[in-house]
């Protein structure tokens, strides 16, 4: 009994022993074969693009990947325990990871990254202060305005389908309105207004992200002018009745003085018939006051005939 | 004649009053991007209802009937099944395919999201709950019960697009895209 009793101590000590011995390496490791995990977890967020960034860890002669993970609001509420790999980043080789395909709702995410190295894996290390999509930084849009003729085309950046644009545009005159359009998407060129000649129009525009209900500021106010080239249409209506009056009134001048001209060289005159003298005789009726009863007929000549009117 | 035209004005301020505080609840979920959550919802639409095994049972039977839900218990209605989706049908599924699992984490997400939103426009409206709009509420929650949990909530999230084109004709949210 007492031998088994010994035997029986003599194993437990040498297990303890080679237990204490195995721990030795262990305990004298070097703190670089146990990979630290990331630092300095941050993100940067502009325009709904959500980039994931940390501080990388270094190892000489070695390239170290990393995985990203999520939670959203809803999981880490009722279900904590789980967190869902990123789109893009299980094992990537750069410090930062494109996270905006992941955080898809205007609630808070938490995310954790880890550094793998061969088989080993870092500790996980989580963002401080999870994520809302709803601080992300809206930038005034990129726009470009054109002349179509008279016609007011702006063409704004393709922001992506979250993005929609306010147009803020009128004409440079003091007290002019101004008119607001609501453009769907960018990158296509979209008519705002037919222009007048003569007049300047200025433009400015703001983007809004239906998700998140944001407005970016306003862009730099852009100013276009059209030159008074054409006839303004009063103008062109005096001119067409002018041309008709025109038309209208030289020939009824025209006519007018050749008949005038007609008149003065070349008139026609005819004798009245009382005045024509013809050679053959006339029987003359002479009658005087004093002698009512005796009214002589006589044949007279053309001279006695003149003569006998001038007395 | 008198009391004719003053009860005409009456019923026509109280038609007004109506309809505006019905427009004004009908655009709180203005904001919330739909198309997003229909277009998720798209992708893992058929691996979803290929698992439903009681094919001839629905559980939000009274939603498609449209005429039950009154404009007045819109807002109930509404602020009750998101809290069923919420609280009950994703956390009772638990989902081993991670493409599926992201579609649902951002769905499950959307609607905290939306239950947010809602909360905001009913602290400025009232959002009553009448009785018509608890009974609906009720017999919906009865169905899901009716079955073992794990088919009830397969079959809840394969008819998420009744509920989903629901909210977008009682809120007039306009898709995004």
């Amino acid at each position: 009994m007492q031998t088994f009793t010994m035997v029986l101590e003599e194993i437990w000590t040498s297990l303890f022993m080679w237990f204490f011995y195995a721990l030795i390496p262990c305990l004298l490791t070097d703190e670089v074969a146990i990979l630290p995990a990331p630092q300095n977890l941050s993100v940067l967020s502009t325009n709904m693009k959500h980039l994931l960034m940390w501080s990388p860890v270094i190892v000489p002669g070695e390239t170290v990947y990393y995985s990203v993970e999520y939670q959203g609001e809803y999981e880490s509420l009722y279900a904590s325990h789980i967190w869902i790999p990123s789109s893009w980043c299980s094992l990537t080789e750069g410090p930062e990871c494109d996270v905006t395909d992941d955080i898809t709702a205007t609630v808070p995410y938490n995310l954790r990254v880890r550094a793998t190295l061969g088989s080993q894996t870092s500790a996980w290390s989580i963002l401080k202060h999870p994520f809302n999509r709803n601080s992300t930084i809206l930038t005034p849009p990129g726009m470009e305005i054109t002349k179509d003729g008279f016609h007011l085309v702006i063409e704004l950046d393709d922001l992506g389908p979250q993005f929609e644009f306010l147009v803020a545009y009128w004409r440079r005159e003091p007290g002019a309105e101004e008119h607001v359009k609501m453009v769907r998407s960018g990158g296509i060129p979209v008519h705002l207004e037919t222009m007048e000649p003569g007049a300047a129009y200025c433009v400015k525009a703001q983007t809004f992200v239906k998700a998140i209900g944001r407005y970016s500021a306003f862009s730099q106010t852009e100013c276009v002018e059209v030159q008074g080239e054409a006839i303004p249409l009063v103008l062109a209506l005096f001119a067409f009745v002018g041309f008709m009056l025109i038309l209208v009134v030289v020939p009824l001048f025209v006519w007018k003085m050749g008949r005038l001209l007609q008149y003065s060289c070349c008139p026609v005159v005819v004798l009245p018939d009382t005045l024509k003298i013809t050679n053959s005789p006339q029987k003359l009726i002479s009658c005087r006051r004093e002698e009512v009863d005796a009214c002589a007929t006589a044949v007279m000549s053309p001279e006695e005939l003149l003569r006998a009117w001038i007395s | 004649m008198k009391l004719h035209c003053v009860s005409l004005w009456l019923l026509g301020t109280i038609l007004m009053l109506c309809s505006v505080d019905n427009h004004g609840l009908r655009r709180c979920l203005i904001s919330t991007d739909m198309h997003h959550i229909e277009e998720s919802f798209q992708e893992i639409k058929r691996a979803i209802q290929a698992k439903d095994t009681f094919p001839n049972v629905t559980i939000l039977s009274t939603l498609e009937t449209l005429q039950i839900i009154k404009p007045l218990d819109v807002c109930c209605v509404t602020k009750n099944l998101l809290a069923f989706y919420v609280d009950r049908v994703f956390k009772d599924h638990q989902e081993p395919n991670p493409k599926i699992l992201r579609k649902i984490s951002s769905i499950a997400n959307s609607f905290l999201y939306m239950q947010k939103t809602l909360r905001q426009c009913q602290e400025q409206r009232q959002c009553h709950c009448r009785q018509e709009a608890t009974n609906v509420t009720r017999v919906i929650h009865d169905n899901y019960d009716q079955l073992e949990v794990r088919s009830a909530a397969i079959k809840s999230l394969g008819e998420l697009d009744i509920f989903l084109a629901w909210i977008a004709k009682n809120h007039e949210v306009t898709s995004s895209a």
